[in-house]
Protein backbone atom coordinates (compact mmCIF):
# COMPACT_ATOMS: atom_id res chain seq x y z
CA UNK A 1 0.00 0.00 0.00
CA UNK A 2 2.80 2.98 0.64
CA UNK A 3 4.50 4.31 -2.38
CA UNK A 4 8.17 2.68 -2.95
CA UNK A 5 9.19 6.74 -1.44
CA UNK A 6 7.77 6.38 1.88
CA UNK A 7 8.76 2.72 2.00
CA UNK A 8 12.38 3.44 1.88
CA UNK A 9 12.07 6.88 3.94
CA UNK A 10 9.92 4.11 6.68
CA UNK A 11 12.91 1.59 6.15
CA UNK A 12 15.80 3.95 6.47
CA UNK A 13 14.01 5.28 9.88
CA UNK A 14 13.64 1.41 11.20
CA UNK A 15 16.83 0.09 10.33
CA UNK A 16 18.64 3.43 11.75
CA UNK A 17 16.48 2.70 15.30
CA UNK A 18 17.70 -0.67 14.54
CA UNK A 19 20.84 0.17 14.98
CA UNK A 20 21.10 2.76 17.74
CA UNK A 21 19.32 0.15 19.79
CA UNK A 22 22.28 -2.13 19.28
CA UNK A 23 24.62 0.35 20.48
CA UNK A 24 23.32 1.52 23.16
CA UNK A 25 21.76 -1.71 24.87
CA UNK A 26 24.30 -4.27 25.44
CA UNK A 27 27.41 -2.96 27.61
CA UNK A 28 30.66 -4.27 26.55
CA UNK A 29 33.49 -5.26 27.91
CA UNK A 30 36.60 -2.75 27.61
CA UNK A 31 38.68 -4.35 24.68
CA UNK A 32 35.37 -4.74 23.03
CA UNK A 33 34.13 -1.00 23.43
CA UNK A 34 38.07 -0.21 22.49
CA UNK A 35 37.55 -1.63 18.92
CA UNK A 36 33.73 -0.38 18.82
CA UNK A 37 35.43 3.50 19.56
CA UNK A 38 37.90 3.07 16.71
CA UNK A 39 34.79 1.94 14.62
CA UNK A 40 32.85 5.10 15.40
CA UNK A 41 36.71 6.74 14.35
CA UNK A 42 35.92 5.29 11.12
CA UNK A 43 32.40 5.95 10.34
CA UNK A 44 33.55 9.38 10.44
CA UNK A 45 36.80 9.72 9.24
CA UNK A 46 36.74 7.41 6.47
CA UNK A 47 33.21 9.73 4.47
CA UNK A 48 35.41 12.90 4.94
CA UNK A 49 38.70 11.51 3.63
CA UNK A 50 37.05 10.68 0.77
CA UNK A 51 35.48 13.40 0.01
CA UNK A 52 38.52 15.66 1.00
CA UNK A 53 40.65 13.25 -1.85
CA UNK A 54 37.89 14.03 -3.99
CA UNK A 55 38.56 17.66 -3.60
CA UNK A 56 41.93 17.27 -3.99
CA UNK A 57 41.92 15.31 -6.82
CA UNK A 58 39.09 17.73 -8.28
CA UNK A 59 41.89 20.82 -7.83
CA UNK A 60 44.96 18.74 -9.30
CA UNK A 61 43.22 17.46 -12.32
CA UNK A 62 41.68 20.99 -13.29
CA UNK A 63 45.10 23.04 -12.68
CA UNK A 64 47.10 20.25 -15.00
CA UNK A 65 44.31 19.86 -17.53
CA UNK A 66 44.09 23.32 -17.52
CA UNK A 67 40.38 23.44 -17.36
CA UNK A 68 38.50 26.96 -18.26
CA UNK A 69 37.41 28.07 -15.27
CA UNK A 70 33.67 28.73 -16.73
CA UNK A 71 33.33 25.12 -17.26
CA UNK A 72 34.84 23.91 -13.98
CA UNK A 73 36.64 25.83 -11.28
CA UNK A 74 38.98 24.50 -9.14
CA UNK A 75 37.50 23.92 -5.38
CA UNK A 76 39.73 26.18 -4.34
CA UNK A 77 38.78 29.63 -6.72
CA UNK A 78 34.67 28.11 -4.41
CA UNK A 79 36.16 28.47 -1.54
CA UNK A 80 37.84 32.07 -2.70
CA UNK A 81 33.97 33.29 -3.88
CA UNK A 82 32.88 32.04 -0.32
CA UNK A 83 34.82 34.54 1.92
CA UNK A 84 34.94 37.20 -0.86
CA UNK A 85 31.04 37.33 -1.68
CA UNK A 86 30.03 35.88 1.69
CA UNK A 87 27.77 39.15 2.22
CA UNK A 88 26.16 38.64 -1.08
CA UNK A 89 25.93 34.56 -0.51
CA UNK A 90 24.31 35.56 3.35
CA UNK A 91 21.57 38.02 1.49
CA UNK A 92 20.39 35.73 -0.81
CA UNK A 93 20.75 32.50 1.88
CA UNK A 94 18.27 33.83 4.12
CA UNK A 95 15.19 34.46 1.73
CA UNK A 96 15.67 30.80 0.49
CA UNK A 97 16.30 29.52 4.04
CA UNK A 98 12.96 31.36 5.59
CA UNK A 99 10.84 30.41 2.43
CA UNK A 100 11.81 26.33 2.69
CA UNK A 101 11.05 26.61 6.88
CA UNK A 102 7.83 27.98 5.87
CA UNK A 103 6.87 25.32 2.97
CA UNK A 104 7.96 22.88 5.64
CA UNK A 105 6.12 24.24 8.72
CA UNK A 106 2.76 23.95 6.22
CA UNK A 107 3.25 21.19 4.77
CA UNK A 108 3.71 18.72 7.73
CA UNK A 109 0.14 20.14 9.57
CA UNK A 110 -1.27 19.15 6.07
CA UNK A 111 0.20 15.97 5.34
CA UNK A 112 -0.69 15.26 9.11
CA UNK A 113 -4.30 16.45 8.73
CA UNK A 114 -5.34 14.76 5.50
CA UNK A 115 -3.31 11.15 6.86
CA UNK A 116 -5.76 11.48 9.65
CA UNK A 117 -8.76 12.65 7.60
CA UNK A 118 -7.72 9.35 5.78
CA UNK A 119 -7.52 7.17 8.63
CA UNK A 120 -10.37 8.51 9.99
CA UNK A 121 -13.18 7.77 7.18
CA UNK A 122 -12.56 4.17 5.30
CA UNK A 123 -14.77 5.39 2.57
CA UNK A 124 -12.23 9.05 2.32
CA UNK A 125 -9.51 6.78 2.60
CA UNK A 126 -10.36 4.41 -0.74
CA UNK A 127 -11.46 7.87 -2.41
CA UNK A 128 -8.19 9.80 -1.92
CA UNK A 129 -5.25 6.69 -1.63
CA UNK A 130 -5.63 5.87 -5.55
CA UNK A 131 -5.45 9.87 -6.50
CA UNK A 132 -2.39 10.44 -4.09
CA UNK A 133 -0.50 7.35 -5.80
CA UNK A 134 -1.17 8.67 -9.25
CA UNK A 135 -0.27 12.42 -8.24
CA UNK A 136 3.15 10.61 -7.23
CA UNK A 137 3.73 9.68 -10.93
CA UNK A 138 3.14 13.36 -11.62
CA UNK A 139 6.73 15.05 -12.38
CA UNK A 140 5.55 17.99 -10.29
CA UNK A 141 8.25 20.06 -11.06
CA UNK A 142 7.17 20.26 -15.10
CA UNK A 143 4.24 22.26 -12.46
CA UNK A 144 6.21 24.77 -11.33
CA UNK A 145 5.38 27.39 -14.53
CA UNK A 146 1.87 26.82 -13.50
CA UNK A 147 1.94 27.81 -10.49
CA UNK A 148 3.44 31.54 -11.71
CA UNK A 149 0.46 31.33 -14.00
CA UNK A 150 -1.86 30.87 -10.39
CA UNK A 151 -0.20 32.43 -7.64
CA UNK A 152 2.38 35.30 -9.61
CA UNK A 153 5.64 35.80 -8.93
CA UNK A 154 5.62 36.45 -5.38
CA UNK A 155 6.60 34.45 -2.39
CA UNK A 156 2.98 32.75 -2.97
CA UNK A 157 3.96 30.86 -5.81
CA UNK A 158 6.62 29.60 -4.35
CA UNK A 159 5.75 28.15 -0.85
CA UNK A 160 2.82 27.02 -2.30
CA UNK A 161 5.21 24.69 -4.91
CA UNK A 162 7.22 24.25 -2.75
CA UNK A 163 4.59 22.97 0.02
CA UNK A 164 2.95 20.92 -3.25
CA UNK A 165 6.08 18.86 -3.60
CA UNK A 166 7.07 18.22 0.26
CA UNK A 167 3.93 17.50 1.61
CA UNK A 168 3.02 13.97 -0.23
CA UNK A 169 6.17 11.91 2.04
CA UNK A 170 4.24 13.11 5.10
CA UNK A 171 1.39 12.11 3.80
CA UNK A 172 2.41 8.97 3.05
CA UNK A 173 4.26 8.01 5.94
CA UNK A 174 2.16 9.13 8.62
CA UNK A 175 -1.08 7.34 7.09
CA UNK A 176 0.99 4.21 6.42
CA UNK A 177 2.28 4.97 10.82
CA UNK A 178 -1.54 5.87 11.49
CA UNK A 179 -2.80 2.63 9.90
CA UNK A 180 0.01 0.81 11.35
CA UNK A 181 -1.94 0.35 15.22
CA UNK A 182 -2.15 -3.65 15.71
CA UNK A 183 -6.19 -4.78 15.42
CA UNK A 184 -5.98 -5.82 18.97
CA UNK A 185 -4.54 -2.43 20.31
CA UNK A 186 -7.68 -1.36 18.23
CA UNK A 187 -10.18 -3.98 20.10
CA UNK A 188 -8.78 -2.98 23.40
CA UNK A 189 -9.47 0.40 23.01
CA UNK A 190 -13.07 -0.22 21.98
CA UNK A 191 -13.68 -2.40 24.50
CA UNK A 192 -12.55 -0.03 27.07
CA UNK A 193 -14.80 2.37 25.11
CA UNK A 194 -12.48 4.48 23.82
CA UNK A 195 -14.26 7.09 20.93
CA UNK A 196 -12.87 7.30 17.71
CA UNK A 197 -10.71 10.99 18.47
CA UNK A 198 -9.36 9.12 21.50
CA UNK A 199 -7.68 6.29 19.39
CA UNK A 200 -6.20 9.22 16.72
CA UNK A 201 -5.04 11.48 19.73
CA UNK A 202 -3.70 8.93 22.27
CA UNK A 203 -2.57 5.52 20.48
CA UNK A 204 -2.48 6.26 16.61
CA UNK A 205 -0.88 9.84 16.54
CA UNK A 206 2.03 8.44 19.31
CA UNK A 207 2.59 5.05 17.19
CA UNK A 208 2.62 7.26 13.93
CA UNK A 209 5.48 9.67 14.96
CA UNK A 210 8.15 7.42 14.07
CA UNK A 211 6.73 7.50 10.77
CA UNK A 212 5.97 10.58 10.70
CA UNK A 213 9.74 11.93 11.13
CA UNK A 214 10.68 9.18 8.48
CA UNK A 215 8.00 11.32 6.17
CA UNK A 216 9.81 14.98 7.22
CA UNK A 217 13.29 13.93 6.92
CA UNK A 218 12.68 13.30 3.14
CA UNK A 219 10.14 15.97 3.13
CA UNK A 220 12.28 18.81 4.21
CA UNK A 221 14.81 17.97 1.28
CA UNK A 222 12.20 18.44 -0.94
CA UNK A 223 11.06 21.83 0.18
CA UNK A 224 14.65 23.11 -0.33
CA UNK A 225 14.07 21.94 -3.95
CA UNK A 226 10.55 23.48 -4.49
CA UNK A 227 11.57 27.10 -3.11
CA UNK A 228 15.11 26.49 -5.41
CA UNK A 229 12.77 25.89 -8.43
CA UNK A 230 10.81 28.62 -7.61
CA UNK A 231 13.27 30.97 -7.58
CA UNK A 232 14.89 29.45 -10.88
CA UNK A 233 11.41 30.46 -12.25
CA UNK A 234 10.68 33.69 -10.92
CA UNK A 235 12.69 35.61 -8.66
CA UNK A 236 15.20 38.25 -8.05
CA UNK A 237 16.44 37.02 -4.38
CA UNK A 238 17.31 33.62 -2.86
CA UNK A 239 20.03 31.17 -3.79
CA UNK A 240 18.15 29.64 -6.72
CA UNK A 241 18.13 33.16 -8.57
CA UNK A 242 21.83 33.92 -7.80
CA UNK A 243 22.52 30.95 -9.50
CA UNK A 244 20.95 31.23 -11.99
CA UNK A 245 22.40 35.11 -12.62
CA UNK A 246 25.63 33.89 -12.28
CA UNK A 247 25.69 30.98 -14.36
CA UNK A 248 24.48 33.75 -17.21
CA UNK A 249 27.52 35.40 -16.77
CA UNK A 250 29.71 32.22 -16.84
CA UNK A 251 30.44 33.09 -13.27
CA UNK A 252 30.34 29.02 -12.49
CA UNK A 253 33.00 29.82 -9.35
CA UNK A 254 30.10 31.69 -7.51
CA UNK A 255 27.11 29.45 -9.04
CA UNK A 256 29.16 26.47 -7.03
CA UNK A 257 29.52 28.74 -4.03
CA UNK A 258 25.95 29.19 -4.06
CA UNK A 259 25.85 25.52 -4.31
CA UNK A 260 27.87 24.94 -1.20
CA UNK A 261 25.97 27.14 0.80
CA UNK A 262 22.26 25.43 -0.14
CA UNK A 263 24.11 22.05 0.51
CA UNK A 264 25.23 23.73 3.81
CA UNK A 265 21.48 24.52 4.84
CA UNK A 266 20.31 21.85 3.83
CA UNK A 267 22.28 19.50 6.25
CA UNK A 268 21.11 22.56 8.78
CA UNK A 269 17.72 21.46 8.07
CA UNK A 270 17.65 18.05 8.13
CA UNK A 271 19.99 18.28 11.32
CA UNK A 272 17.11 19.86 13.20
CA UNK A 273 14.57 17.29 11.69
CA UNK A 274 17.02 14.64 13.04
CA UNK A 275 17.29 16.25 16.21
CA UNK A 276 13.48 16.73 16.95
CA UNK A 277 13.25 13.10 16.18
CA UNK A 278 15.88 12.39 18.97
CA UNK A 279 14.49 14.27 21.08
CA UNK A 280 10.71 12.81 20.41
CA UNK A 281 11.99 9.52 20.32
CA UNK A 282 13.51 9.68 24.03
CA UNK A 283 10.23 10.56 25.02
CA UNK A 284 8.80 7.50 23.09
CA UNK A 285 10.60 4.68 24.36
CA UNK A 286 13.11 5.43 26.79
CA UNK A 287 15.66 3.65 24.58
CA UNK B 1 -29.20 -15.20 39.67
CA UNK B 2 -28.80 -14.90 36.14
CA UNK B 3 -25.73 -16.75 34.45
CA UNK B 4 -23.13 -14.27 34.35
CA UNK B 5 -22.28 -15.56 30.21
CA UNK B 6 -24.79 -16.39 28.59
CA UNK B 7 -25.04 -17.67 25.17
CA UNK B 8 -28.01 -19.18 23.26
CA UNK B 9 -27.39 -20.47 19.76
CA UNK B 10 -24.52 -18.31 18.98
CA UNK B 11 -23.43 -17.85 15.30
CA UNK B 12 -21.19 -16.05 12.96
CA UNK B 13 -20.79 -16.04 9.39
CA UNK B 14 -18.36 -13.66 7.84
CA UNK B 15 -18.92 -11.93 4.85
CA UNK B 16 -22.29 -11.50 2.56
CA UNK B 17 -23.27 -12.78 -0.61
CA UNK B 18 -21.72 -15.55 -2.33
CA UNK B 19 -18.39 -15.31 -0.52
CA UNK B 20 -19.35 -16.12 3.48
CA UNK B 21 -17.14 -18.16 5.58
CA UNK B 22 -19.11 -19.45 9.03
CA UNK B 23 -16.80 -19.36 11.72
CA UNK B 24 -18.74 -20.88 14.60
CA UNK B 25 -21.92 -22.52 14.38
CA UNK B 26 -24.63 -23.34 17.28
CA UNK B 27 -22.63 -22.57 20.10
CA UNK B 28 -24.73 -22.65 23.56
CA UNK B 29 -23.39 -22.82 26.78
CA UNK B 30 -23.07 -20.42 30.17
CA UNK B 31 -20.93 -19.26 32.57
CA UNK B 32 -21.80 -18.59 36.61
CA UNK B 33 -20.08 -15.78 38.05
CA UNK B 34 -16.55 -16.27 39.96
CA UNK B 35 -16.62 -19.26 37.53
CA UNK B 36 -13.46 -20.19 35.04
CA UNK B 37 -14.27 -21.33 31.93
CA UNK B 38 -11.77 -22.32 29.09
CA UNK B 39 -12.25 -22.55 25.43
CA UNK B 40 -10.15 -24.93 24.62
CA UNK B 41 -9.48 -26.29 20.34
CA UNK B 42 -6.71 -26.44 17.50
CA UNK B 43 -5.43 -22.75 16.22
CA UNK B 44 -7.88 -20.93 14.30
CA UNK B 45 -10.93 -22.99 14.86
CA UNK B 46 -12.99 -20.01 15.68
CA UNK B 47 -12.23 -19.70 19.59
CA UNK B 48 -10.95 -16.15 19.77
CA UNK B 49 -14.38 -15.53 17.23
CA UNK B 50 -16.20 -16.96 20.08
CA UNK B 51 -14.17 -14.61 22.71
CA UNK B 52 -14.79 -11.38 20.50
CA UNK B 53 -18.70 -12.18 20.26
CA UNK B 54 -18.97 -11.94 24.01
CA UNK B 55 -16.46 -8.81 24.25
CA UNK B 56 -19.07 -7.13 22.19
CA UNK B 57 -16.07 -6.45 19.32
CA UNK B 58 -17.33 -8.41 16.63
CA UNK B 59 -21.12 -8.51 15.77
CA UNK B 60 -23.55 -11.48 16.44
CA UNK B 61 -24.49 -13.06 12.86
CA UNK B 62 -27.67 -15.61 14.76
CA UNK B 63 -28.07 -15.89 18.54
CA UNK B 64 -28.14 -13.83 21.51
CA UNK B 65 -25.16 -13.30 24.24
CA UNK B 66 -26.17 -11.60 27.67
CA UNK B 67 -23.72 -10.58 29.88
CA UNK B 68 -25.27 -10.34 33.40
CA UNK B 69 -28.20 -10.84 31.97
CA UNK B 70 -27.89 -7.80 29.47
CA UNK B 71 -27.62 -8.74 25.67
CA UNK B 72 -24.08 -7.65 24.19
CA UNK B 73 -24.78 -5.22 21.73
CA UNK B 74 -21.48 -3.58 21.72
CA UNK B 75 -18.34 -3.19 23.93
CA UNK B 76 -19.07 -3.34 27.67
CA UNK B 77 -17.29 -1.88 30.79
CA UNK B 78 -17.32 -4.64 32.52
CA UNK B 79 -15.18 -6.66 30.48
CA UNK B 80 -11.57 -6.39 31.00
CA UNK B 81 -9.50 -7.96 27.83
CA UNK B 82 -5.85 -9.67 27.95
CA UNK B 83 -4.88 -10.12 24.29
CA UNK B 84 -2.16 -12.89 22.85
CA UNK B 85 0.19 -9.96 22.38
CA UNK B 86 0.39 -7.11 25.41
CA UNK B 87 -0.35 -4.68 23.40
CA UNK B 88 1.53 -2.27 25.94
CA UNK B 89 1.73 1.54 24.38
CA UNK B 90 5.37 1.74 24.37
CA UNK B 91 5.58 5.76 25.08
CA UNK B 92 4.23 5.27 28.45
CA UNK B 93 5.49 3.52 32.05
CA UNK B 94 4.30 0.49 33.27
CA UNK B 95 1.92 2.56 35.99
CA UNK B 96 0.42 4.51 33.07
CA UNK B 97 -0.42 1.83 30.84
CA UNK B 98 -2.19 -0.10 33.80
CA UNK B 99 -4.35 2.98 34.22
CA UNK B 100 -5.37 3.75 30.38
CA UNK B 101 -8.34 2.53 30.19
CA UNK B 102 -9.59 4.56 33.24
CA UNK B 103 -8.08 7.55 30.87
CA UNK B 104 -9.96 6.60 27.65
CA UNK B 105 -13.25 6.24 30.39
CA UNK B 106 -12.59 9.62 31.13
CA UNK B 107 -12.78 8.65 35.07
CA UNK B 108 -11.30 10.21 37.94
CA UNK B 109 -7.15 8.95 37.69
CA UNK B 110 -6.76 9.80 41.67
CA UNK B 111 -9.56 7.25 42.55
CA UNK B 112 -7.76 4.28 40.48
CA UNK B 113 -4.00 4.75 41.30
CA UNK B 114 -3.87 3.30 44.38
CA UNK B 115 -5.73 0.00 43.08
CA UNK B 116 -3.11 0.39 40.43
CA UNK B 117 0.00 0.27 42.27
CA UNK B 118 -1.50 -2.69 44.51
CA UNK B 119 -2.06 -4.77 41.34
CA UNK B 120 1.40 -3.87 39.95
CA UNK B 121 2.51 -5.03 43.47
CA UNK B 122 0.12 -8.16 43.28
CA UNK B 123 1.93 -9.21 40.11
CA UNK B 124 5.57 -8.65 41.20
CA UNK B 125 5.91 -5.50 39.41
CA UNK B 126 6.56 -3.36 42.57
CA UNK B 127 9.90 -1.66 41.13
CA UNK B 128 8.76 -1.84 37.41
CA UNK B 129 5.74 1.04 37.66
CA UNK B 130 7.72 3.58 36.35
CA UNK B 131 9.55 1.61 33.48
CA UNK B 132 8.53 2.05 29.96
CA UNK B 133 7.87 -1.41 28.25
CA UNK B 134 10.90 -1.65 25.92
CA UNK B 135 12.82 -2.01 29.28
CA UNK B 136 10.34 -5.04 30.30
CA UNK B 137 10.75 -8.52 29.76
CA UNK B 138 7.89 -10.22 27.55
CA UNK B 139 6.55 -11.90 30.94
CA UNK B 140 6.15 -8.87 32.83
CA UNK B 141 4.84 -7.06 29.68
CA UNK B 142 1.57 -9.89 29.72
CA UNK B 143 1.74 -8.72 33.54
CA UNK B 144 1.03 -5.21 32.79
CA UNK B 145 -1.36 -6.19 30.39
CA UNK B 146 -3.16 -8.56 32.81
CA UNK B 147 -2.89 -5.45 35.67
CA UNK B 148 -4.60 -3.13 33.17
CA UNK B 149 -7.57 -5.78 32.50
CA UNK B 150 -8.41 -5.86 36.05
CA UNK B 151 -7.81 -2.07 36.87
CA UNK B 152 -11.21 -0.48 36.35
CA UNK B 153 -12.61 -4.01 38.98
CA UNK B 154 -14.53 -5.38 35.28
CA UNK B 155 -16.83 -8.73 36.56
CA UNK B 156 -15.89 -10.58 33.41
CA UNK B 157 -12.44 -11.22 32.11
CA UNK B 158 -12.11 -12.06 28.40
CA UNK B 159 -8.55 -13.46 27.76
CA UNK B 160 -7.20 -14.88 24.40
CA UNK B 161 -4.69 -16.79 24.36
CA UNK B 162 -2.62 -14.43 26.21
CA UNK B 163 0.22 -16.69 27.24
CA UNK B 164 1.15 -18.56 24.03
CA UNK B 165 3.51 -15.83 23.08
CA UNK B 166 5.46 -16.64 26.26
CA UNK B 167 8.75 -19.23 26.33
CA UNK B 168 7.48 -22.37 28.30
CA UNK B 169 9.06 -21.61 31.88
CA UNK B 170 7.70 -17.74 31.84
CA UNK B 171 4.39 -19.68 30.72
CA UNK B 172 4.19 -21.79 33.98
CA UNK B 173 5.26 -18.71 35.98
CA UNK B 174 2.34 -17.09 34.49
CA UNK B 175 0.03 -19.80 34.99
CA UNK B 176 0.38 -19.86 38.75
CA UNK B 177 0.11 -15.98 39.09
CA UNK B 178 -3.54 -16.60 36.73
CA UNK B 179 -4.34 -19.07 39.46
CA UNK B 180 -3.24 -16.82 42.48
CA UNK B 181 -4.84 -13.90 41.13
CA UNK B 182 -8.28 -15.86 40.74
CA UNK B 183 -8.27 -16.36 44.85
CA UNK B 184 -7.92 -12.98 45.25
CA UNK B 185 -9.74 -11.14 42.78
CA UNK B 186 -12.19 -14.31 41.77
CA UNK B 187 -13.96 -12.79 38.65
CA UNK B 188 -15.96 -14.98 36.14
CA UNK B 189 -13.17 -16.13 33.48
CA UNK B 190 -14.11 -16.69 29.87
CA UNK B 191 -10.10 -17.80 28.67
CA UNK B 192 -9.13 -19.30 25.40
CA UNK B 193 -5.69 -21.54 24.92
CA UNK B 194 -4.49 -24.35 22.80
CA UNK B 195 -2.59 -25.67 25.48
CA UNK B 196 -4.67 -28.75 27.04
CA UNK B 197 -2.42 -28.47 30.67
CA UNK B 198 -2.96 -24.63 30.37
CA UNK B 199 -6.75 -25.53 30.64
CA UNK B 200 -6.76 -28.13 33.03
CA UNK B 201 -4.72 -26.06 35.50
CA UNK B 202 -6.19 -23.07 35.66
CA UNK B 203 -10.39 -23.79 34.81
CA UNK B 204 -13.50 -24.93 36.35
CA UNK B 205 -14.89 -26.09 33.03
CA UNK B 206 -13.61 -26.72 29.67
CA UNK B 207 -15.40 -26.27 26.96
CA UNK B 208 -14.07 -28.08 23.96
CA UNK B 209 -14.06 -26.25 20.34
CA UNK B 210 -13.63 -28.17 16.88
CA UNK B 211 -14.85 -28.90 13.72
CA UNK B 212 -15.46 -26.45 11.05
CA UNK B 213 -17.60 -24.38 11.44
CA UNK B 214 -17.09 -24.62 14.93
CA UNK B 215 -19.34 -26.06 17.33
CA UNK B 216 -19.21 -27.02 20.87
CA UNK B 217 -18.10 -30.91 20.98
CA UNK B 218 -17.71 -31.48 25.08
CA UNK B 219 -18.25 -29.52 28.69
CA UNK B 220 -16.06 -30.93 30.83
CA UNK B 221 -16.13 -29.91 34.34
CA UNK B 222 -12.26 -30.03 36.09
CA UNK B 223 -12.93 -31.32 39.64
CA UNK B 224 -9.31 -30.42 41.25
CA UNK B 225 -10.28 -28.05 44.41
CA UNK B 226 -9.00 -24.79 44.96
CA UNK B 227 -6.20 -23.17 45.91
CA UNK B 228 -4.38 -25.33 43.28
CA UNK B 229 -0.83 -25.11 42.65
CA UNK B 230 2.03 -26.21 40.18
CA UNK B 231 2.46 -29.09 42.16
CA UNK B 232 -0.92 -30.19 40.32
CA UNK B 233 0.20 -30.92 37.19
CA UNK B 234 2.20 -33.73 38.16
CA UNK B 235 -0.40 -35.79 39.66
CA UNK B 236 -1.78 -38.69 38.10
CA UNK B 237 -5.85 -37.27 37.75
CA UNK B 238 -4.21 -34.46 36.05
CA UNK B 239 -2.68 -36.54 33.54
CA UNK B 240 -5.51 -38.50 32.96
CA UNK B 241 -7.82 -35.22 32.79
CA UNK B 242 -5.41 -34.07 30.04
CA UNK B 243 -5.37 -37.34 28.02
CA UNK B 244 -9.27 -37.60 28.41
CA UNK B 245 -9.27 -33.74 26.67
CA UNK B 246 -6.38 -34.68 24.39
CA UNK B 247 -8.66 -37.54 23.12
CA UNK B 248 -11.68 -35.27 22.41
CA UNK B 249 -9.52 -33.31 20.36
CA UNK B 250 -8.55 -36.29 18.52
CA UNK B 251 -11.92 -37.33 17.28
CA UNK B 252 -13.89 -33.93 16.99
CA UNK B 253 -10.30 -33.45 14.53
CA UNK B 254 -10.70 -36.59 12.63
CA UNK B 255 -14.85 -35.85 12.34
CA UNK B 256 -13.80 -32.97 11.14
CA UNK B 257 -12.05 -33.93 8.81
CA UNK B 258 -14.10 -36.59 7.69
CA UNK B 259 -17.13 -33.71 7.20
CA UNK B 260 -14.11 -31.61 4.97
CA UNK B 261 -13.78 -34.83 2.50
CA UNK B 262 -17.32 -35.62 2.91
Amino acid sequence: MPTPLADAAINVGSVAAVSENAASSQPQPRRRRRWRAAGHLATIALPIALSLFVLVAWEFIVRVAKVPPAILPPPSAIFEQLTTHYALLLKHAVPTTLETLLAFGFSIPLGVFIAAVMTWSPVINKAVYPNVIFFQLIPKIALAPLFIVWLGIGLPSRTTFSIFISFFPILVATAAGLQSVPRDMLRLCRSVGASDWQVLVHVRFPTALPFLFSGMKVAVTLSIIGIVVGEFIASQRGLGYLILFASSRLQTDLSLACIAVLCAVGLGLYGLVVLSERVAMRWYGDR
Amino acid sequence: MSAAIDCRAVGKIYGNGRRTFEAVRAITFSVRGGEFVTLLGPSGCGKSTLLMLVGGLEEITVGTIELGGRPVVGPRSETGMIFQDPMLLPWKSAFDNVLFPIDMMRRPRARYTERAHELLAAMGLRDAAAKKPPQLSGGMRQRVAICRALVSDPEVMLMDEPFSALDAITRDELNVLMLDLFERYRKTALFVTHSIREAVLLSDRVLVMGGRPATLIDDVRIPFSRPRDFALTEAADFNAMCGHLREKITTARKLGHADAIG
